[in-house]
């Protein structure tokens, strides 16, 4: 039906372009008239406020719809008497009267369902009419709008222009919608959680295993399971395996990432550097869940196998082997940004330095680089926070243990492996162990918006000495 | 009657497939002030970057021919630019401290050379070459502030005195006063005059009266080609070549 | 130290520090070549399957339907009983269980494959024809030399007789490889030697024509705006700061975000390439205005002063003459970004893509899954023959990747005007 609709409606502004335009024309030939924009402008005006306003309201209307009439058949069921006990029975018995309503149920229909069902159909009729009525009253109106301005002879292309400028200035605020979604979701799940979990348990706890947490509504807790709540959601073993896996993963990056990039800006000939700068950027764009499959099939194992060579216990979901991918992963964040980095250092530094006499060396290692610190630092922080935020392989090659472990021969879980764990496989909502993904997503936003924050303030600090 | 220091013989330069310098002979006196004059781009500033191998640094310069300081060539293969560095210092057209504080700007030379062990030797480093380049009174309470703090003029003393610090035989200077203020610029012309009495000085500069003041040879350059070079007095009173003539009375510049 | 002690010291440090660069733009460079080298070497066996030639006899007695039957009868049709009699004489058993295991050489498939013959040639009752049946999976690795056969029986997956049987067939020329058709038309199965890409690859083809025809128009205006009409005011830099955070929040808030509105308070179809095109459209439109706004910026004034001098409007100036050069850096990085959101998978496993999804999706509304989730939840499989196949979908994914950013870099460099 949607599809009709826009269908029409593009039929329809297209042929009111060419009516606007030739009318537009004939009359102002007829009555000699100067127009005051090209013929083609009012085809323009009219295109737009025919099409905008009622393409704007089907998609508000099409989104909004089937959450109230969801709603409102599920008043209608309980008025009817049917019972459920949460969210997850409601959705059931919606479901089973739309699949009634679309002649694929094949269970037994009680009269509950079936009163149900009738009104399903009679709702969706009836909003249906309603979207296509008012869409033609909204497109009718348009219409004699904008015909009547363009009767007055309107400046047509500089309003056709002010609301393109709209549309352009609306497109940018979509980045804007995307934030505030974004906080929206997250904040709306984690005050649920909250509400059941105290703040200072979930920051402060050791302890994360949140597969004890029972499966039910939080309104009817007991205060024994309460008790046990608590100790569920501790996030402390989660902050330190993700800083663990990270801190392990800078340890690869940064040694190889910052040499390379000093040896891309400071060595290598231009035709070396052509070469190699995007052969080392490939690394950032092999997806990650080709890194995660690497490393639990060939690395893990492989560690594991040394390990045992060498009479050590080695988990095949080392923090190592994760680490170690990780790093490799993130070489590129290192070394393209140091490089630029260390680039953009004035010459006239570095003829001081060996005028004086330095090597080259000395002069990176006592000059240069204390010289674009500001920026490296940026860079490496901006690849710390890429390395919290990674998922794929740490739910690949990293254990789901939410052990407190400093041994990277041991498996040790994060932030993002928790959050996918929970959610893939049966949710239920409203219990606080889907709540929870929600917190971890909360916590992880923040620190990567922390970081991000400071990695930026410490490059613009580093630009405008230089710049 | 003084000693010959640097001795060039049939220098040329090229970048890439330009050449820049044609066949330079010019010889430089011990402890006396010698000027290269010329219009822009002549190659003066080329011809001294020679002397202290700064050429390399520019992968696309080539150089040929002879250069000689105490009977060895500067242009070997094999020579080691580090040391020779240390012998010739270079200061630059636009003051170019480190970002770091005055006394790590001026103790950054002898420290990589491995002079000045101890904190009081590096110390007595500092304040000599400060002095000696007419700074110290003005930096001796702030020697902790960063190089960058100090006014422009300032900061060229600082580099002067960065580059006394590891005790050169040869100073180069690239239009040392250009960036700066008249003020500024006499100090510094006051400086030179007290410093030729203990360094071998070369200097380029565009201002011909700066020549007059400070020098007692003068080479003059265009286009790549020293055209002539001899007394200060001579060649600013009556230089033997047209071209020297007609560059000084400002018929071209 | 004497003097040229210490200067020879200090040489040898200035030779090791470049070393040092040196060698690590190798060790990167190493890092490249082994993960391709290890994928490559796993995954190209995929590309081949092992089948057994059989011999089918297609008996009266078995089939119900007769020769010149309708598609629709011959589909309906049961060929077990076919498939059955002619399988046991590919080799004697002596009781059931041999029987059983002999069987289990042949893949789940033989009987729709039989059948899929006599589709092709609806007069074969009553005649014999010979047919390349797909094995097992347990036969395809072995075959392919993956499973080691020096261990005993109880740790092997195949028996004792089965390797007679395989033995024999070997010896006979009964076993070859052929192209692995199933791997690219077929959707994901429990079985590693039927299962394929097909579904992967529809899906993620739907989801990244949703996600290019949302992002692009929209990234591409917002573009315009804020480079060309915002003014500079507490509002643009707002949207600008929001634009850069949003490039680095990681990819799996995204996912969180998805399931929130789009599945929890829209209701969207779960697992679907449209909910993923849609999550996908959010993530790559910070990274398609970034390169658009350098490519706008790039721009020298002189271009839209020229035309303004003409009497354009600012409109007319910006969309005739300075969209069209910001065109190829925009493009370039547009592809870019696409081919980031190909390989993304953490924010489409909690949309739900990782169901198992059989049936290639025909719209973008069926539920499906996409190549790199498809990765994901091959690996997590305990069968050896999974392996195969998610490398091999693994070098699919990486040439992708390869031909998009190669086509990227060609766009820029050949039409991009540099502005000296």
């Amino acid at each position: 039906m949607n599809i009709v609709l826009i269908f029409l409606i593009t039929i329809f502004s297209v042929s009111l372009f060419f009516y606007g335009r030739s009318k537009t024309k004939t009359i102002s030939i007829k009555n000699n008239i100067k127009l005051n924009a090209l013929p083609k402008f009012y085809g323009y005006y009219l295109v737009l406020w025919c099409s905008i306003p009622a393409l704007v309201f089907l998609l508000v209307w099409s989104l909004f719809e089937p959450v109230i009439i969801k709603s409102i058949i599920i008043e209608t069921a309980a008025n009817q008497g049917a019972i459920f006990n949460d969210k997850n029975e409601a959705n059931l018995i919606y479901e089973k009267i739309k699949a009634i309503h679309l002649g694929t149920f094949f269970g037994d229909i009680d009269s509950i369902l079936k009163e149900s069902a009738l009104a399903y159909a009679k709702f969706t009729n009836l909003f249906t009419n309603s979207k296509v009525v008012l869409i033609f009253g909204i497109i009718i109106a348009s219409v004699i709008y904008s015909l009547k301005k363009i009767k007055s002879n309107n400046k047509a292309r500089d309003d056709v222009e002010v609301i393109l400028k709209g549309l352009l200035f609306v497109s940018s605020l979509i980045a804007i919608l995307t934030t505030l979604g974004i906080i929206f979701s997250l904040l709306f799940e984690s005050i649920k959680f909250f509400s059941v979990i105290n703040i200072f348990d979930y920051l402060f706890g050791t302890n994360w295993s949140p597969q004890r947490a029972f499966v039910r509504d939080a309104s009817s807790i007991t205060t024994a399971e309460f008790e046990e709540l608590k100790d569920a959601f501790g996030f402390i073993p989660l902050i330190a395996g993700t800083s663990f896996i990270a801190f392990i993963a800078m340890l690869v990056a940064v040694p190889v990432g910052l040499f390379s990039g000093i040896y891309m800006a400071e060595y290598a000939s231009t035709k070396v550097r052509r070469v190699s700068k995007p052969i080392i950027e490939i690394l950032a764009g092999i997806p990650t869940v080709v890194y995660g499959f690497f490393a639990a099939l060939t690395v893990g194992p492989f560690f594991r196998q040394v390990g045992e060579n060498l009479g050590l216990t080695v988990s095949s979901e080392s923090a190592l082997a994760a680490g170690l991918i990780m790093g490799i992963m993130i070489i590129p964040y290192v070394s393209s940004l140091s490089d630029d980095v260390i680039n953009s250092v004035p010459q006239s530094l570095r003829d001081g330095s060996y005028a004086v006499g330095a090597t080259k060396s000395e002069t990176i290692k006592q000059v240069v680089i204390p010289a674009a610190l500001p920026g490296i630092i940026g860079s490496v922080l901006l690849a710390v926070s890429r390395a919290i935020g990674e998922t794929m392989i740490v739910v690949m090659a990293a254990g789901l243990a939410a052990n407190l472990t400093i041994n990277p021969l041991e498996s040790t879980t994060t932030v993002t492996t928790q959050i996918v764990m929970i959610l893939v496989g049966d949710q239920e909502f409203d219990s606080p162990k889907t709540q929870s993904a929600f917190a971890l997503g909360l916590t992880l936003f923040i620190a990567t918006l922390v970081l991000n924050y400071i990695a930026q303030r410490a490059v613009k600090k580093y630009r405008e000495k230089y710049d | 009657m003084s000693n010959i220091k640097i001795k060039s013989k049939n220098l040329d330069v090229f970048y890439g497939d330009k050449q820049a310098l044609f066949d330079v002979n010019l010889d430089l006196n011990e402890k006396e002030v010698t000027a290269l004059i010329g219009p822009s781009g002549c190659g003066k500033s080329t011809f001294i970057r020679c002397i202290n191998r700064m050429n390399d640094v520019i992968d696309i310069c080539k150089v040929t021919g002879n250069i000689e300081m105490d009977g060895m060539n500067i242009n070997d293969k094999n020579l080691d630019v580090v040391a020779l560095r240390e012998k010739v210092g270079m200061v630059f057209q636009k003051p170019n401290p480190f970002p770091k504080s005055i006394y790590d700007n001026i103790s950054y030379g002898p420290k990589i050379h491995g002079k000045g062990e101890t904190k009081s030797e590096l110390d007595q480093i500092v304040e000599n070459s400060l002095k000696k380049s007419a700074l110290w009174e003005e930096v001796k309470d702030r020697l902790d502030e960063p190089g960058t703090s100090l006014s422009g003029g300032q900061q060229q003393r600082l580099c002067i005195a960065r580059a006394i610090s590891v005790n050169p035989e040869v100073i180069l200077m690239d239009e040392p006063c250009s960036a700066l203020d008249p003020i500024a610029t006499a100090k510094i012309e006051e400086l030179i005059d007290e410093l030729k009495k203990t360094y071998t000085i070369v200097i380029v500069t565009h201002s011909m009266a700066q020549a007059v003041r400070v020098s007692q040879k003068t080479g003059f350059f265009h286009l790549g080609k020293l055209i002539e070079v001899g007394k200060t007095e001579k060649i600013f009173k009556n230089p033997d070549n047209k071209m020297t003539q007609d560059y000084i009375t400002g018929r071209f510049g | 130290m004497t003097k040229d002690e210490r200067l020879k010291k200090r040489h040898q440090a200035e030779k090791r520090f470049r070393f040092y660069g040196l060698a690590s733009i190798f060790v990167a460079l190493l890092f490249v070549v082994i993960l391709v080298q290890n994928i490559f070497s796993k995954g190209s066996s995929a590309f081949k399957k092992t089948v057994i030639t059989t011999e089918v006899f297609f008996d009266q007695e078995l089939l119900e339907i007769q020769n010149g039957a309708s598609q629709d009868e011959i589909m309906e049709a049961d060929f077990y009983d076919v498939m059955i009699e002619n399988l046991i004489k590919a080799y004697p058993a002596k009781d059931r269980d041999e029987e059983d295991e002999l069987l289990k050489l042949f893949s789940s498939e033989a009987e729709i494959e039989i059948k899929k013959a006599f589709l092709k040639d609806n007069n074969l009752i009553g005649k014999t024809i010979t047919l390349d049946l797909t094995a097992s999976d347990d036969i395809d690795q072995l075959h392919k030399g993956n499973y080691p056969r020096d261990l005993p029986e109880e740790r092997r997956r195949i028996s004792n007789f089965q390797l007679i049987i395989y033995d024999y067939f070997v010896e006979k020329k009964k076993i070859s490889k052929n192209f692995n058709n199933y791997f690219f038309n077929n959707g994901d199965s429990r079985d590693p030697e039927l299962a394929g890409i097909g579904g992967a690859l529809v899906g993620s083809l739907y989801s990244i024509l949703i996600c290019l025809l949302l992002a692009f128009p929209v990234a591409v205006l917002a573009s315009i705006y804020l480079e060309e009409f915002a003014p500079k005011n507490k509002i643009t830099d707002f949207i600008e700061i929001n634009i850069n955070n949003l490039a680095a929040v990681p990819s799996i808030v995204y996912g969180l975000l998805a399931l929130q509105i789009l599945l929890a308070t829209i209701q969207l179809p779960r697992s679907t390439p449209l909910v993923a095109g849609i999550t996908l459209a959010l993530m790559t439109l910070p990274r398609i205005i970034i390169p658009c706004r350098a490519s706008l910026k790039a721009v020298p004034p002189s271009i839209r002063e020229g035309a303004l001098a003409v009497g354009a409007s600012k409109f007319q100036s910006v969309f005739h003459h300075v969209v069209p050069l910001a065109l190829p850096g925009t493009l370039s990085g547009t592809i870019i970004g696409l081919a980031q959101a190909l390989g993304e998978t953490a924010p489409l496993i909690l949309i739900g893509m990782v169901a198992f999804v059989v049936d290639i999706p025909s719209s973008p509304v069926d539920p499906s899954s996409s190549l790199p989730v498809q990765v994901y939840l091959w690996s997590e499989s305990a069968e050896r023959g999974f392996v195969e196949k998610t490398s091999a979908t693994i070098m699919m994914l990486l040439t992708f990747l390869i031909v998009m950013n190669f086509v990227a870099v060609y766009l820029r460099q050949k039409f991009e005007k540099r502005w000296n």
